[in-house]
């Protein structure tokens, strides 16, 4: 079991890296001089560049080889007498390291480009290094204790990317994100309590490990700490009612934290659910209660209204966080409706969101990189300017609406015939319409930008427009990989399909 | 000689004290290296002690009847013990750098020393009687470390102190004669030493008196309503804030409440009565309290002093709970809290004694100028959240496990109000830290040119506490499984 | 029949006699020979004490021999024995303690005069201690009235005379109540010896006869008496008396001459009624609760008071409620906690008051509380005696005020009744205590700034200057130690004494 250790080296390497760069920028700043502020010379900052660049790619090809080669468990050493941190890797936590590190190296070879025009680059790059390494940890975490543990981590290590700038509009969105962060992970502790009296044993199991023994006479109060994980890690997913800090936090980050921040960190909610509702208490224990009620309804109403909030939204990157909103909670409604189907589509539409949310955002960081731009009416005859970036925007925005061949179909088709088919009364219905409702929503919030952008309409020339040109290749190339392989994966979806109707059978 | 040694410690530390202000010291550093020395012996003494443990009873003296003041040295004696023991140096090496800016140093380490001694006292007393008696010297040698400054505010703190504690005292004496007159024995005999026959159907008149116990002791942990003495003492010189007001005196309160519960009238008796669901409720009430109040407080040391209150309901919490796991939880968490609070403390105190600093919104941008201490602090803020990795997170969890499986219908209220304080601490603790490191894009660091770390004197103790956080939050399990030995006497 | 059997009555004549001769002598001579006799009556008492407890058991001492009922009686037990030794030793320490007042507060022509009266007083208190004769006691009642009366008014301003005049009534008031007791009681068994009535009362308890004039005797001489003592709410002489007179004054009537009168209604109720009937009258409940309340409302005075003599003074109404409590729970241990309380409080309060005194010393000589600020920097002595004194009597372990506490505490819990309302009184009364003693203790170690003290011209007292108070405040420090402390013995004496008044 110990020969497994290695798989630790994608934690270990970025973090060792990571803290080495905070350190150096810490001490580069008590050296400073209080009245310059140097700016690092173009050298140092290339050799930056080469070390950031060269730890993620190898931390990417180390986290995909741990993932990919066979079952590999380590227990590192026990915090308390029955608890070990335990790291294991299963399916979800392939799934999960995979599409992370894809989106991780791809938003980091955009930030090289785009961290220039925000400055403090090495605090970022240490910062974006910590995180991956405990995002990675997340994935492969075997037992709830660790998951929780590199929980807090993350939400602790990423607050630093969102007051990235450090206006105090920033600090204080970065507060909010803490604080909310902070009370759904508690929410989620909360639950842990009872599951550790009530469980054989808190590491994953697929199916659960309820003991109904040591449970019975108890469902009651464990049915309200289940649903209380369900709102504290439904936080992070940016579920009703502990939503509010996504809308705030998203904007004011540097694009590409807040791309990595929309796609992968929520996505940490969602696996935080997953892992407790199939491989802690299992489906069975909650369906039919009135905690899947409740968990749909929540579902429903987010994405709902996550969708109406995009939809009056001006600002861009705003009108992104709501979708965020209303988007991972189709992915929560699938789970929720504890059917095999929609479960995989859940898990599908978690990879296609990610690339597709990720893209979006980075598109946003584009417009905003060299001009300014922040508002969608600015954005009128943009597409003439930069066209390949707006097709990039049209192809994932048609991708999130779920248009054919994009991906998005693939995963909402999943979801709508799962709902159908599971025994949920109303909701076999309800759920459909409402993500329908949803779809054309997005479609309105979305689709109005590649219009005005292609067709500004005759006379509207914005002046701005004139010496708009595409951004170059490193910010480019990232986006275009992202929005093919949106497209790819609608057209071939089967190997992925396969492959998450394959995790959702070992455990519904 | 054995058990000499227990009136040894407690004594030397008294009489050592007493003897600075007469010693012709020529310079500062004779006194410094007097009192380190003092110090450092009698914890060198007292951990000797702690691993050749003296089986027997040591009695003093004897007061009237069969009533005596008397040592003696078992598994919650020794938990107290030890933790002081620790600390004390370390603290003395602190305040030896900060007092030099508040005066009149001899008197101070004076009481500060008796202090240690008093504090020994509690932790080695072999009965209620004992006990109670150092319990209200520990308020008498403390008064005068509170009214150091002796500003017309550290008068009136001490005023209120001295009422609380006195009136809370004489409470608990109430609880102590009870137990002298119904108990067959007067020493703490763990699972209580209640003589049923005796009490006969006064049973609803002795959990009576037992309530009126716990609050009379628990005024010295803060417990609402009567901790309104805790933040006001916070205008004391820091290493009594520190050590006094985080762990000694607070300590000693909950230790007593443990005394009263567990080795006197006995969960046995009490478990299920409504006298543990009225004690719960107030302890559950203040664990919210303390933080909310922390949440609204603008002041650096007062909103420590809030903390204090709210954590130390934890430890009562885990006391209420009257099983094994509780006494465990409790037990834990009064020793991961000792090094968390003193740490933030000591903190709070280096930006005082650099900077002159006392409100939160001052300390914007110090973190790059006093790295060191905010780094220091940003942890123990993190552990006192519960972030798992570091200690508290260990305590919480032994507490939240011995509530679940606790029966109490109000066990599961005390798991909420736990997280929600975690919650608030995060709020309270993380805006200091991030004001500190990101105080913003314009700001002018022109305007804290004069900040700086402070000595060495000042950080060791506040590595070697972040290192205790960190050991006991990454393998808590020998401390752990020793105190379950401990309380496994509980049934 | 050994010689030292004597020294009791010796020692009443001697005291008694020492008076009148002090009055044909000067201030100085008469003063050295009061303490000369205080200092030998206290040897002698020792001496006597020290005889009853080898002997174990008390005796009788007819003066000129005649038997019953025509002589008159000294009876001597251990008790006896502890309260006189305590007495004396009390005495010589508070007039000690407070020559230097004496000497600047009292005309030089008038000094003879304080002497007689204390000389009378000490006497008299002897004679309470000690006889057996109810109307003797009675005789002597009225002669210490009359001495303490002299006592208060011997510091000649207003107050003092409008004090004793109040002092005067309030005392008669209660002789005459006294008397009145004794009276029925003579008229219901015909005797007056103390061990002859209590037989004659057993039989009369035992046929039922006379039930309601013996209820009304025992009435009036314990109200007589809590009057005399100032139990609440009959205190409202006290706080003028105890305030304003000369400090030894203060300090030995309140210690004293209250617990004469005290120690006068233990004796009836043991050796004159007998206990048994007194626990079964509700005279005794009556008591408890004016004990009880007395306890609380002296101690919201004491708190409202502006003046610390007059502070110490309602503080001495608490203390006087807890005695008074004692007896009210109507057991051997209650009445145990009283007398040891009664020896507790002499030693503390006559303390109190002769530090006070030091304390407005170096304050100006005001009284008032601001302008004690930063006393107790000024007059060490006294700084530390007041914070012993006041710890002592907040019930703070290693004093003897904690053992008073406990002593009452646990007679309360033998009580089905009386035990809760016995219990919170006492932590209320606590919490009380502390308020206004601690209160006082900051404020004396409160620093004064520095240009404030120079405008203000405090003196400043140290030790060397006032040997003898400063000697005298020692004493009364280790002797609260030695009650706090080791007060087993004393608790074995009271204890043995009781054993011997039945």
């Amino acid at each position: 079991m110990m020969k497994s250790i290695w798989i630790l080296a994608p934690v270990v390497l970025p973090a060792v890296c990571g803290a080495c760069l905070l350190v150096s920028s810490f001490l580069e700043h008590l050296k400073e001089n209080d009245s310059s502020i140097s700016v690092p010379s173009p050298e140092k900052l290339k050799r930056l560049h080469v070390f950031a660049a060269a730890v993620l790619v190898l931390t990417a090809c180390l986290a995909l080889l741990a993932a990919w080669t066979g079952e590999h468990s380590v227990t590192l050493f026990y915090l308390m007498k029955d608890i070990p941190i335990y790291f294991k890797v299963d399916d979800v936590s392939r799934l999960f390291v995979t599409f992370v590190s894809i989106i991780w190296v791809l938003a980091g070879i955009y930030s090289l480009v785009y961290m220039k025009h925000e400055g403090e680059e090495k605090r970022f790059f240490g910062f974006y290094l910590l995180v991956y390494a405990v995002l990675i940890a997340l994935d492969f975490s075997g037992n709830l204790v660790t998951m929780y543990l590199f929980y807090e981590l993350m939400t602790l290590t990423s607050m630093p990317l969102v007051l990235h700038n450090g206006s105090r509009e920033a600090i204080m969105a970065a507060l909010k994100y803490l604080f909310y962060s902070m009370c759904g992970a508690y929410m989620g502790l909360f639950g842990i309590f009872f599951l550790y009296r009530c469980c054989d044993t808190l590491s994953f199991t697929a199916g659960g490990s309820l003991n109904t023994a040591l449970s019975a006479g108890h469902e009651g109060i464990l049915l309200i700490a289940v649903f209380m994980m369900l709102i504290g890690f439904g936080a992070k997913a940016g579920m009703f009612p502990l939503h509010a800090w996504l809308p705030t936090a998203h904007p004011v980050a540097p694009s590409p934290a807040s791309a990595v921040l929309s796609a992968v960190i929520v996505k940490s909610g969602v696996l935080a659910t997953i892992r407790v509702i199939f491989y802690m208490v299992g489906a069975d224990f909650i369906r039919g209660t009135w905690v899947q009620t409740a968990w749909m309804t929540l579902t429903l109403v987010t994405v709902l209204m996550g969708s109406l909030l995009a939809f009056r939204e001006p600002v861009l990157k705003k009108r992104l966080a709501y979708s965020t909103v209303s988007q991972v909670s189709y992915i929560l409604f699938g789970l929720s409706v504890l059917q095999p189907q929609a479960a995989a589509g859940a898990l599908l539409h978690t990879v296609f969101h990610a690339f597709i949310k990720s893209a979006l955002f980075l598109t946003a960081g584009v417009f905003l990189f060299q001009y300014g731009i922040t508002r969608v009416e600015d954005l009128k005859g943009i597409g003439k300017k930069m066209p390949k970036t707006l097709w990039c925007y049209t192809i994932v925005s048609l991708g999130l609406i779920g248009i054919p061949p994009t991906s998005g179909f693939i995963s909402k088709w999943y979801l709508a015939e799962g709902a159908l088919s599971a025994n949920v009364g109303i909701f076999c219905y309800l759920g459909p319409v409402v993500l329908l409702v949803s779809a054309l929503l997005t479609a309105g919030y979305l689709l109005p930008i590649t219009m005005n952008g292609f067709f500004p309409g005759r006379g509207e020339e914005n002046a701005k427009m004139v010496q708009i040109q595409e951004p170059s290749a490193g910010m480019l190339l990232p986006l275009a990989i992202l929005a093919a392989l949106c497209l790819m994966l609608g057209v071939f979806p089967n190997p992925l399909a396969e492959f998450v109707s394959g995790i959702v059978e070992s455990f519904l | 000689m054995n058990a000499m040694i227990m009136a040894v410690v407690v004594l030397l530390p008294i009489l050592g004290g007493a003897l600075i202000p007469l010693l012709p010291f020529r310079k500062r550093v004779q006194m410094e290296f007097y009192i380190e020395g003092l110090v450092l012996l009698n914890s060198i003494l007292v951990i000797w002690m702690l691993f050749h443990r003296p089986e027997e009873v040591f009695i003093l003296f004897r007061l009237t009847g069969n009533l005596s003041v008397g040592f003696q040295l078992d598994g919650l004696g020794t938990v107290f013990a030890g933790i002081v023991s620790v600390l004390w140096p370390l603290a003395t090496l602190y305040a030896f750098e900060y007092m030099k800016h508040e005066g009149h140093e001899k008197y101070f380490f004076m009481f500060y020393t008796i202090t240690y001694g008093v504090t020994l006292g509690i932790a080695l007393a072999d009965d209620i009687l004992t006990l109670y008696c150092f319990y209200e010297m520990l308020t008498l040698v403390t008064l005068p470390l509170i009214m150091h400054t002796l500003s017309r505010e550290a008068i009136l703190a001490s005023r209120t102190y001295l009422y609380y504690s006195l009136g809370g005292a004489a409470f608990a004496f109430i609880g102590v004669i009870f137990i002298l007159i119904y108990g067959n024995n007067a020493q703490f005999i763990p699972g209580g030493v209640l003589d049923l026959v005796k009490i006969g159907d006064k049973t609803n008149l002795l959990l009576f008196v037992y309530v009126l116990c716990f609050m009379g002791f628990s005024v010295k942990a803060a417990m609402w309503p009567f901790g309104a003495w805790l933040p006001k003492a916070g205008v004391a010189p820091t290493p009594v804030t520190a050590l006094l007001h985080a762990v000694a005196v607070v300590k000693a309160g909950a230790f007593a409440v443990m005394r009263v519960t567990y080795y006197c009238f006995g969960t046995e008796f009490l478990r299920g009565t409504w006298a543990q669901t009225v004690l719960m409720i107030f302890v559950i009430f203040t664990i919210v309290y303390g933080c909310s109040r922390a949440l609204k407080e603008t002041h650096l040391k007062r909103r420590l002093a809030y903390s204090t209150m709210s954590n130390l309901s934890y430890i009562l919490f885990g006391v209420v709970l009257m099983t094994p796991a509780g006494l465990v939880g409790a037990l834990s968490h009064m020793i991961f809290h000792a090094a968390m609070k003193i740490c933030s403390f000591f903190c709070a105190g280096a930006v005082i004694y650099k900077t002159e600093r006392n409100y939160i919104h001052e300390l914007d941008g110090f973190g790059r100028k006093m790295p060191k201490v905010f780094i220091i602090f940003t942890i123990s803020g993190m552990a006192l959240m519960g972030v798992p990795g570091l200690c508290g997170f260990v305590s919480k969890w032994n507490l939240a496990k011995a509530a679940v499986e606790s029966t109490h219908p109000l066990a599961v209220a005390g798991i909420a109000a736990l997280l929600i304080s975690a919650l608030l601490t995060a709020i309270y603790m993380m805006t200091i830290s991030v004001r500190a490191f990101f105080p913003g894009k314009d700001f002018d660091y022109s305007k804290i040119s004069d900040v700086e770390d402070p000595n060495w004197m000042m950080i060791l103790p506040l590595v070697l506490f972040v290192i205790a956080m960190f050991i006991f939050g990454l393998h808590p399990e020998p401390l752990i499984s020793a105190l379950t030995g401990l309380a496994s006497f509980v049934k | 029949m050994e010689f030292v059997q004597n020294f009791p009555f010796i020692s009443i004549i001697l005291s008694l006699f020492s008076g009148p001769l002090s009055s044909i002598l000067d201030g100085k001579k008469a003063k050295r020979l009061n303490l000369a006799v205080i200092t030998i009556i206290g040897a002698m008492s020792v001496a006597v004490l020290c005889f009853v407890i080898r002997t174990g058991e008390p005796y009788v001492y007819r003066m000129g021999h005649f038997p019953a009922p025509w002589g008159n009686e000294i009876r001597v037990g251990v008790l006896e024995g502890v309260m006189a030794v305590a007495f004396c030793l009390i005495m010589l320490l508070c007039m000690l303690g407070g020559i230097r007042e004496r000497e600047v507060e009292i005309e030089t022509s008038k000094q003879n005069l304080y002497y007689i009266m204390v000389n009378l007083l000490l006497s008299s208190l002897l004679a309470l201690i000690y006889t057996n004769d109810l109307f003797t006691a009675y005789v002597f009642v009225e002669i210490n009235t009359i001495s303490a009366c002299g006592l208060i008014m011997i510091r000649q301003n207003g107050r003092t005379i409008v004090a004793a005049t109040r002092y005067m009534i309030m005392s008669l008031l209660g002789s005459g109540m006294l008397l009145l007791g004794i009276c029925f009681l003579y008229g219901l068994t015909g005797q007056l010896l103390m061990s002859n009535i209590q037989e004659a009362v057993a039989v009369l308890a035992k046929t039922g006869q006379y039930h309601i004039p013996l209820l009304v005797s025992l009435g009036m001489m314990s109200v007589g008496l809590a009057i005399k003592s100032a139990l609440f709410p009959f205190h409202g002489w006290l706080p003028d008396a105890y305030g304003y007179s000369t400090v030894s004054s203060a300090a030995i009537l309140s210690s004293l001459v209250s617990k004469g009168y005290i120690f006068l209604l233990v004796k009836i109720f043991y050796r004159v009624i007998g206990f048994d009937i007194v626990r079964d009258s509700k005279v005794i409940n009556v008591l408890f609760v004016f004990g009880i309340s007395g306890m609380i409302m002296g101690s919201l005075d004491a708190i409202r008071a502006k003046d610390i003599r007059r502070m110490i003074a309602y503080s001495s109404v608490a203390q006087i409620g807890y005695i008074y409590m004692g007896f009210g729970l109507g057991t051997t241990e209650g009445v145990i906690a009283s007398i040891f309380h009664i020896l507790s409080h002499a030693a503390t309060k006559s303390l109190l008051f002769i530090s006070a005194s030091g304390i407005t010393d170096v304050s100006g000589k005001h009284k008032d509380f601001f302008e004690l600020t930063g006393a107790g920097y000024r007059n060490k002595v006294a700084g530390v005696a007041f914070t012993v004194g006041s710890l002592s009597m907040v019930g703070f372990p290693l004093f003897s005020g904690f053992i008073s506490k406990i002593l009452f505490a646990q007679a309360a819990v033998g009580h089905t009744f009386k035990m809760l309302p016995t219990l919170i009184a006492l932590a209320l009364s606590t919490v009380l205590n502390t308020v206004y003693f601690l209160k006082t203790v900051i404020r004396i170690y409160t620093p004064v700034p520095k240009k404030e003290l120079e405008e203000k011209n405090y003196v400043t007292i140290t030790m060397k200057e006032q040997p003898v108070k400063s000697a005298a405040l020692i004493c009364f420090i280790v002797l609260n130690l030695i009650l706090g402390l080791f007060s087993q013995p004393i608790v074995t004496l009271i204890e043995n004494g009781l054993k011997m008044f039945a």
